[in-house]
């Protein structure tokens, strides 16, 4: 019997005391994963999405704003600008792909995303084509549309399905339902993984033909892709592909010189995002986390020095028996180790399979689609420093255990 | 094989009056000797025992045990000592919660200088010897009190020490197990020539024990440096 089945067999006999110490780590432990990998993944996600597009060009207002609701389809619109300036990028020398954005409609809390046919022709960065269809094709006919992964799924539509959008961008009860205008399913997209699962993308034309012949009421609401009164043709935002993203900034210039509207780097905002508002918050959830493991530590500290105290007697037998102060430590020691290992593996199960359960929920809300299974680097040293810790509270009990002298112990009684 | 020569040592916090000095001018057991340690509690029967086999230190005097004085080694000899040449048997049986009565007798081989290379198969032979063959999957918790000590003296055997130290063994037991025990343990050191000495308050225990040695003046008031008495304040 080596020092660790000797070291799980007292574990196994003080099971409930041991149980509640590696839960107690597990919690710390999960907490820990859990946030490390959520902002892991959480940054990865947002910057495929973010990454896909070099710039962004909208209507007059907040930069994040107009990353938000064009490229992940959350947030109101900033404002439109007119049908030729889309025209003008996807003609200029500099540019390999550009497209219209034009909002103001849902289906079921989905946006209704107006664009053009070569949309679906957005290049990865490796060259391959972003989009690929699982079922039907691209829009032909100004009212068919291509359903994202997401909302095929949730919404249970088929190919050749019809409905009616809904005025507005959220699902609101009441809200005014274009029954003029059936859409019909064309084609449904492959997950990607990005916000773009949970769009339905129709054409620019029908987006205009519904809000010119609807009440002028609805111009109102900012950001709807709608003619004006003047009948220029307009459009809430362009997403644009450079030839090379070093000309960003320098073309994001142009826009803003040469337009009533803003233009913005994707990544940019997002990562603006990140450090000004998300990670702040993340910071925080990451010092709980990490109180959490600190106070899970000192439990197994105080564990193990009452389960070395409850045993004084036993490993004054084991010396009054020839063991060696230094096995009788690494016995000690070896229960530290074994506990802090179960609270970890515990705590990375839990972690994860908590981040597994949110993952549904959080595309539901986001459209981007968490790996809960990531283990990202700076997790596998929380895991190890969690580790380090367990193994210093482990020293402590051993450490007296090598220092004792059983003489006294051994006149304890049973 | 054993001599302790003019040994004393104080028992107890050397600080403060409370302590109480222990002095033998003499005590010697041959090999395959056996002898009973007779007297009243606290004196000093026990921290015989113990200076034997080196969980205590002399202060002064020799302390001799199969040509060895235990004064100079260091602990860690002190530990192989008591692996190789002590089998300990206490009144309270000091058997290990978790462990099997196989596993209880096994461990006692598996530490220090013992380190046995088939400790299970020793301990199923030990306790087939003591009469537990029908008993070795049994933790302490099942075995009555009179089988609990019958692995402790598995245990002590085990390891073919030469020494048995045997504290109390029939203490805790009624009269008829307590009979059981001392004729095992005596059984087995005579057929096995091992060297037995045993802490008894039974009279009629110590009668049947070749030799006897009486403890009773061993323990007295603390001294000082200069050997003088300290009164407790």
């Amino acid at each position: 019997m080596n020092f660790l089945l000797m070291a799980w067999r007292y574990l196994k006999f003080r099971w409930l005391v041991s149980l509640l110490t590696v839960i107690g780590i597990s919690i710390g432990v999960a907490l820990v994963c859990a946030v490390l990998a959520l902002r892991h993944e959480s940054e990865r996600a947002l910057s495929r999405d973010a990454g896909l597009y070099d710039l962004v060009a909208g209507g007059k207002g907040s930069p994040l704003q107009l990353v938000l609701s064009s490229v992940y389809h959350l947030d109101s619109p900033t404002g439109n600008l007119p049908y030729k300036v889309y025209e003008r990028l996807r003609r200029d020398s500099r540019v390999l792909w550009a497209a219209p954005v034009g909002l103001g409609d849902n289906y079921s809390g989905y946006r209704i995303v107006g664009t053009e046919k070569h949309f679906f022709e957005l290049p990865k960065r490796n060259g391959e084509p972003f989009f690929q269809f699982s079922k039907g094709k691209v829009f032909e006919d100004r009212f068919e549309v291509v359903l994202g992964s997401q909302v095929a799924e949730s919404s249970k539509l088929k190919i050749g399905d019809t409905f009616f959008g809904t005025h507005g961008l959220v699902d609101v009860p009441g809200a005014e339902v274009h029954s003029d205008f059936p859409y019909r399913v064309s084609g449904i997209l492959s997950p990607t993984g990005t916000a773009q699962d949970r769009a339905i993308f129709g054409t620019l034309k029908s987006v205009w033909e519904i809000h010119e012949t609807e009440d002028l009421m609805h111009s109102a609401i900012q950001g709807s892709a709608i003619m004006a009164e003047d009948k220029t043709k307009e459009t809430t935002a362009i997403l644009i592909r450079l030839k090379t993203p070093g000309l960003r900034l320098w073309m994001a210039d142009e826009i803003r010189e040469g337009t009533d509207g803003i233009a913005s780097v994707p990544i940019n905002e997002i990562m603006r995002f990140q450090q000004g508002i998300i990670g702040p918050v993340q910071q925080i959830l990451l010092a709980v986390a990490w109180a959490v493991v600190g106070v899970s530590c000192l439990t197994v500290l105080i564990t193990l020095h009452q389960a070395a105290e409850r045993r004084r007697r036993d490993i004054a037998i084991l010396r009054s028996l020839g063991a060696f102060p230094r096995e009788v430590a690494t016995l000690v020691f070896s229960e530290g180790v074994l506990l802090t290992a179960a609270g970890i593996l515990l705590g990375l199960l839990i972690g994860h399979g908590g981040l597994a359960l949110a993952v549904g929920p959080f595309r539901e809300a986001t459209g981007l689609l968490l790996d809960a299974w990531q283990f990202p680097r700076s997790e596998l040293w929380a895991v190890l420093s969690m580790g380090g810790c367990g193994a210093i509270a482990s020293l402590f009990p051993a450490i007296s255990c090598y220092k004792n002298t059983p003489i006294q112990d051994l006149q304890l009684s049973d | 094989m054993i001599r302790l020569n003019k040994v004393s040592l104080h028992l107890g916090n050397t600080d403060q009056n409370s302590s109480v000095h222990f002095e033998l001018p003499l005590f010697e057991a041959k090999a395959g000797e056996l002898v009973a340690l007779t007297g009243p509690s606290g004196c000093g029967k026990s921290t015989l025992l113990n200076l034997i086999s080196g969980l205590r230190r002399s202060e002064e005097g020799e302390v001799v045990v199969s040509g060895v004085d235990l004064k100079n080694l260091t602990p860690a000899e002190l530990d192989r000592h008591r692996g190789a040449n002590c089998g300990m048997i206490f009144q309270t049986f000091h058997l290990l919660a978790p462990f099997t009565a196989t596993e209880n007798v096994a461990l006692g081989l598996r530490f220090g200088a013992r380190n046995h290379k088939n400790p299970n198969k020793r301990a199923v032979e030990v306790l087939k010897r003591v009469g537990l063959g029908d008993r070795l999957d049994a933790r302490p918790d099942q075995l009555s009190v009179g089988q609990r000590q019958r692995v402790a003296i598995a245990r002590a055997i085990a390891g073919d020490a030469p020494i048995l130290l045997a504290d109390e063994p029939t203490g805790a037991l009624d009269i008829q197990t307590g009979w059981e025990i001392f004729s095992l343990l005596k059984e087995i050191a005579e057929e096995d020539n091992r060297t037995l000495l045993l802490v008894t308050h039974d009279p009629a225990i110590a009668e049947k024990m070749p030799k006897s040695f009486d403890c009773s003046e061993l323990v007295g008031p603390a001294k000082n440096i200069l050997g003088e008495e300290v009164s407790a304040s």
